[in-house]
């Protein structure tokens, strides 16, 4: 088949114009929107009032909208064809980061003929023009998604062989184990040592230690990807819906002075310090009156179950709230922060322990913002105990992990086999096996690679 | 062409496309105008289907091969009383090599015949590891083995065998025409196999002294070298090596271990489905041969010492290779005894076996002690060996340096992808071995034939054959040095265990007409066999204990049915190896369908891979030079990257 670029591949779509925000959903300082393709140069013509935009130039300027409005006041920077990131005509627009802003200017780029891009279609543009190679591509997709400056520096450590050294320890050892294996059913006749499993048990055992090290790291993983899941709960009306909306600084959650307005669960991120919290609110728990309450209520339950760390909103002008065992137990093994809420409605000075047991008290007021840094402070300590630490081994994508816990159980095999003195062609099928995991992530191991380690270990010829 | 024509000096006795019309003599069809003497005449009268030059290990399969099919075939060899030489061990098989000859005989070749019926020894390696991984391996007389080639040549219907070297190809249109020789005249064919060995322009190397040939009192194949660069083929070099041979006479071999050959021997042909011994191709009387296992002889091990390595040390700087006269690159698995000295200077010793050469001589092969050292050191160096004190030498070692044709040039059938018609197989591909030869040959053959036939091309996939992982390895990889089959090189081991080589290979061989229909019959009734008693054996169950198959493979004791029992050794151990190994079989044919996808994806040969958006600089290059048919065969050219194939997929797909 000829490509005579005409025909519209599963990859590509020659001559479309796409754009997306790119930086995280939410309120931020700033927001960047890209908008890359044909129409990335009469855009940047038209908002930035030149003929010939400068590429890589910063343009301050209005965002004038096709009708006519302007919709904020944004740094432009144009990038021509094959000197951006995707390999396209590229504009970077900088707005502030209002979230209705960015809305509205994407809108108006769509009313421009953009239309908004597919999941890792810039990546993929530039994977397709050549900017970069699979496994980097799979790291900046992993980049995009990043909810936070840790998850990002992961990725961009990635994107620099940091992870791929460790990556590199496995295969090496597995090679070497390989190697060693092969000599001796390859080379029968040859003058050899006498055969001992000993080297190759060893070299295994460090591959299969290394492995599971770097899979342990595959909640931290999750929790930079997904957020640190946060969940608030407490008893109805003690403002676990206002803290929600403390945090996010608008009225995202519906609240009212009416207990049980919450029935349904609201996700939101926001970022605290270096991480990104994806903060779940809560039915309020009490003895439930109605059916859809009760449902509620165990869902909550389940919530808290999955939570890396839990809110617990006490409304500190009521008695605290006396709920049953199941509650603690759901507890027991959680970050858990207590919240004294509505610290407007009385005086200090405010307890600083849960009364029963040891819970830090973390006194607020949802509604005036007295006391959310102290918050937001305990939250990050109580994150980085979690010891998300710039872990070396973390894993940063599924296909990683998926590569890695195949490779652990080959490994695991042959481990076994060799101990047992099972046929070691059968051991080394199992390596070969992990091998091609390993090699699935860095890149596949020829063959040739293992015959050097043969000849440059062993003296073998007539 | 006679050679003192001006032309052959001039331009060789090549007729390049362009200069077809001035340069008569050499245009086939014109040939019987240049006739000269009352042999040409007759030679060149008829054209043949396929000329097969070279009566190596690889010209030898090609041209029987080509013969059995049914295609009029020439095989010209520079010297009748070489046919088939063991230039280096006198032994065949081993590991990996021993598979190949059994799937050189599951596909009609004569090497495992050959070799069964002129060995001195035959032992089965890697006895104590699985099924997969063992190997026979034969000591050959020589001399016997040549003599039984050679008779078998003769009698083939459809070969012409001739004495002659061929100096130069003759192209019509791009194709091949014909090939011009040494003795003036040209022979007609609608195919040429160059199976060139270490000839191509061989030169040997003992010390300082060098001498032109492909082998010791041999010639060099100066004039055709010239002629395949001209037309436009890239030649290279390489580097091999062959040790001394001594007098048995003066062997100490009580101070040597003894090496026995197995009292079973495991031969490398497949008996159980041929009706007689001998093959039914085979016609005549008085063969060269004798009754496997019936004239046993020992081999003998000795070892190096610090003599040893003392006089190389001190002689380091005289040998061709170290001396820096040698410009080829030898294998890494075969290396000098100077090259193992230096690399390996931490090991004490190295082992050395004494081999024979033969009943039919008292000669010794040396096998360990490959060099290129002079004379005199050589001397010196087997003088310090325990054993060969008072050994007579009667040829030295020497390195041979010799032309080869990148194999990246050729398309898995083995044909040139610039000249049409034109195959290559053996050395002259790269590769190193008598069994690695000889399945080429037989593939070049049988798709030379096919070519003339009108039939499709036969190419033999990695996981069905050695023969399929070498071919594609060369194809697609292309070597830096003598290629040699190792059982790594082949990713699904397990399935290409010795004893399934008939199995493996029925379909092709029974589609190419390559056996006797009793044999293939014989064959197919041997699978169905096999394959009724695994899927009996997984469906039997026991109580409790699973299936019968479940048992055996949990190693418990259980009694097999007597009809069972009762079948040949041969279909008993494939029915065992499949049950005991099926977990592994069963990823391994996993693997293969998955692979069977983009194998199945072709890319046309005018892909214009230029249009590619994606691709890295350095992948376009190969991509260009190699020109996979597939998709599966691109994903196999070395640093070709899953982006790459994922951007060929994408440019690929509808």
């Amino acid at each position: 088949m000829k490509n005579d670029g005409k025909e519209r591949m599963p990859y590509d779509h020659p001559g479309a114009s796409f754009c997306a925000l790119s930086t995280p959903p939410g309120e931020s300082a700033i927001g960047v929107i890209r908008a890359n393709g044909p129409l990335a140069e009469a855009l940047a013509v038209s908002l930035a009032k030149v003929p010939y935009p400068t590429p890589r130039h910063a343009y301050f300027c209005d965002y004038v909208a096709v009708d006519g409005k302007v919709l904020d006041v944004i740094i432009l920077t144009y990038f021509e064809a094959g000197k951006s990131y995707t390999g396209d005509a590229l504009v970077e627009l900088a707005c502030h980061g209002n979230p209705l802003i960015l809305q509205k200017v994407l809108e108006d780029l769509f009313k421009r003929g953009f239309r908004l891009a597919e999941p890792g279609e810039f990546t993929r543009t530039a994977f397709l023009n050549g900017k970069m190679d699979l496994c980097q591509a799979e790291a900046v997709a992993e980049l995009i998604h990043a909810r936070s400056e840790k998850a990002l520096h992961i990725a961009e450590r990635q994107l620099k062989g940091g992870i791929s050294a460790h990556y590199h320890s496995i295969l090496d050892a597995l090679m070497a184990a390989i190697a060693h294996l092969e000599a001796y059913i390859d080379f029968p006749e040859e003058d050899l040592p006498s055969e001992d499993a000993q080297g190759p048990l060893r070299d295994i055992a460090f591959c299969l230690s290394k492995v599971k090290k770097m899979l342990a790291t595959r909640h931290y993983s999750a929790l930079l990807h997904e957020g640190v899941k946060t969940v608030i709960f407490g008893a109805p009306n003690a403002g676990k819906s206002s803290l929600l909306n403390a945090f996010l600084g608008e009225d995202r959650a519906l609240v009212s002075p009416e207990p049980g307005t919450t029935r349904d669960f609201l996700a939101e991120r926001i970022l605290v310090g270096p991480h990104a919290l994806r903060i779940i609110d809560t039915a309020g728990l009490h003895t439930p009156t109605s059916k859809i309450e009760r449902c509620g209520i165990e869902k909550t339950f389940l919530k808290i179950d999955e939570a890396d760390l839990c809110l617990f909103v006490v409304d500190a002008t009521r008695p605290y709230p006396a709920f049953d065992a199941a509650l603690w137990a759901a507890l027991a093994h959680k970050h858990v922060l207590l919240v004294l809420n509505k610290t407007d409605l009385m005086p200090p000075p405010y307890p600083t322990a849960a009364p029963w047991n040891a819970l830090p008290c973390l006194p607020i007021s949802a509604k005036t913002g007295d006391g959310i840094d102290a918050l937001k402070r305990a939250i990050l300590d109580a994150v980085e105990a979690e010891d998300l630490s710039e872990d070396e081994d973390l894993i940063i994508c599924i296909r990683h992990a998926r590569a890695l816990e195949q490779a652990e159980t080959a490994l695991a095999d042959a481990f076994a086999k060799l101990k047992d003195g099972a046929p070691v062609e059968l051991a080394v099928c199992d390596l070969r096996f992990a091998l091609d995991c390993i090699g699935g992530i860095l890149g596949k191991v020829d063959n040739e690679v293992i015959l050097g380690l043969i000849f440059s270990k062993f003296c073998i010829g007539k | 062409m006679n050679s003192n024509d001006p032309r052959s000096t001039q331009n060789g006795s090549i007729a390049r496309p362009e200069e077809r019309g001035r340069q008569e003599p050499t245009d086939v069809g014109d040939l019987a105008r240049t006739t000269r003497t009352p042999l040409e005449a007759i030679l060149s009268r008829s054209s043949y289907d396929v000329i097969v030059c070279g009566a190596g290990h690889a010209g030898c399969e090609a041209a029987l091969a080509a013969a059995r099919m049914g295609a009029r075939t020439l095989l010209l060899t520079g010297n009748l009383d070489t046919i088939a030489q063991m230039s280096c061990n006198p032994a065949i098989g081993g590991q990996a090599k021993g598979h190949i000859v059994r799937e050189v005989d599951a596909l009609g070749g004569e090497m495992a015949v050959n070799t069964d019926f002129t060995a001195i020894q035959f032992r089965l390696l890697n006895r104590s590891k699985g099924l997969a991984v063992q190997a026979p391996r034969a000591q050959c007389d020589k001399k016997a083995y040549q003599f039984r080639m050679k008779q078998t040549l003769e009698m083939q219907p459809n070969l012409h065998v001739f004495q002659a070297e061929v100096t130069g190809l003759i192209l019509r249109d791009g194709a091949v025409a014909g090939v011009e020789t040494n003795l003036g005249c040209a022979f007609k064919g609608k195919t040429v196999i160059l199976t060139t060995g270490t000839f191509l322009k061989g030169i040997m190397f003992v010390g300082d002294a060098t001498v032109e040939g492909g082998r010791m009192g041999d010639f060099a194949a100066k004039r055709l070298s010239k002629s395949l660069l001209d037309s436009g083929i890239q030649l290279e070099r390489l580097k091999t090596g062959t040790p001394a041979r001594i007098l048995g006479r003066s062997i100490d071999f009580s101070v040597c271990e003894e090496q026995k050959s197995d009292s079973e021997p495991t031969l490398f042909a497949f008996y159980d489905t041929r009706e007689e011994m001998f093959h039914v191709e085979q016609l005549g009387e008085n063969r060269v041969g004798w009754g496997p296992n019936t004239r046993s002889t020992s081999c003998w091990m000795t070892y190096t010492n610090d003599q040893t390595e003392a006089v190389i040390q001190a002689n380091l700087r005289r040998s061709a290779m170290y001396g820096g006269k040698i410009e080829g690159v030898g294998p890494r698995y075969c290396p000098s005894i100077e090259d193992k000295i230096v690399r390996f200077s931490d090991k004490e010793r190295h082992r050395l076996f004494l081999e024979p050469e033969g009943i039919h001589t008292d000669e010794w092969y040396i096998n360990g002690l490959s060099t290129s050292m002079p004379m005199e050191v050589q001397e010196a160096i087997i003088r310090t060996i325990p054993g060969l004190e008072q050994a007579i030498i009667t040829r030295p070692a020497y390195a041979v340096e010799y032309d080869y044709a990148p194999p990246t040039q050729l398309q898995p059938s083995l044909e040139s992808k610039s000249i049409g018609g034109l195959f290559c197989a053996g050395q002259i591909n790269g590769t190193s071995g008598y069994e690695e030869a000889a399945c080429q040959g037989l593939v070049a053959g049988v798709n030379a034939a096919a070519k003339c036939l009108g039939l499709s091309e036969l190419v033999i996939g990695r996981e069905e054959a050695y023969t399929g992982v070498l071919i594609d390895d060369l194809v697609t990889k292309g070597t830096q040095e003598p290629y040699r089959m190792f059982t790594s090189r082949a990713e699904y081991r397990l399935l290409l265990n010795h004893n399934s080589a008939e199995l493996r290979l029925i379909d092709k061989a029974a589609q190419y007409n390559l056996l006797p229909e009793a044999r293939v019959t014989a064959i197919r009734q041997k699978k169905a066999a096999i394959e009724h008693w695994v899927s009996r054996f997984e469906g039997t169950g026991l109580d409790a204990r699973g299936t019968l198959a479940d048992a055996l493979r949990r190693n418990l004791q259980v009694e097999l049915p007597y009809a069972f029992q009762a079948l040949s050794g041969a279909i008993r151990e494939e029915v065992l190896y499949r049950v005991l190994y099926r977990g592994y079989l069963e990823k391994d044919f996993a693997h293969i369908a998955k692979m069977k996808a983009i194998d199945a994806v072709r890319i046309p040969s005018d892909f214009n891979y230029e249009t590619l958006k994606g691709l890295r600089n350095e992948s376009l290059q190969k991509l260009k030079k190699i020109r996979p048919q597939t998709l599966g065969q691109a994903s196999r050219i070395s640093g070709i990257n899953p982006a790459d194939v994922s951007v060929l997929l994408v440019y690929l797909r509808k």
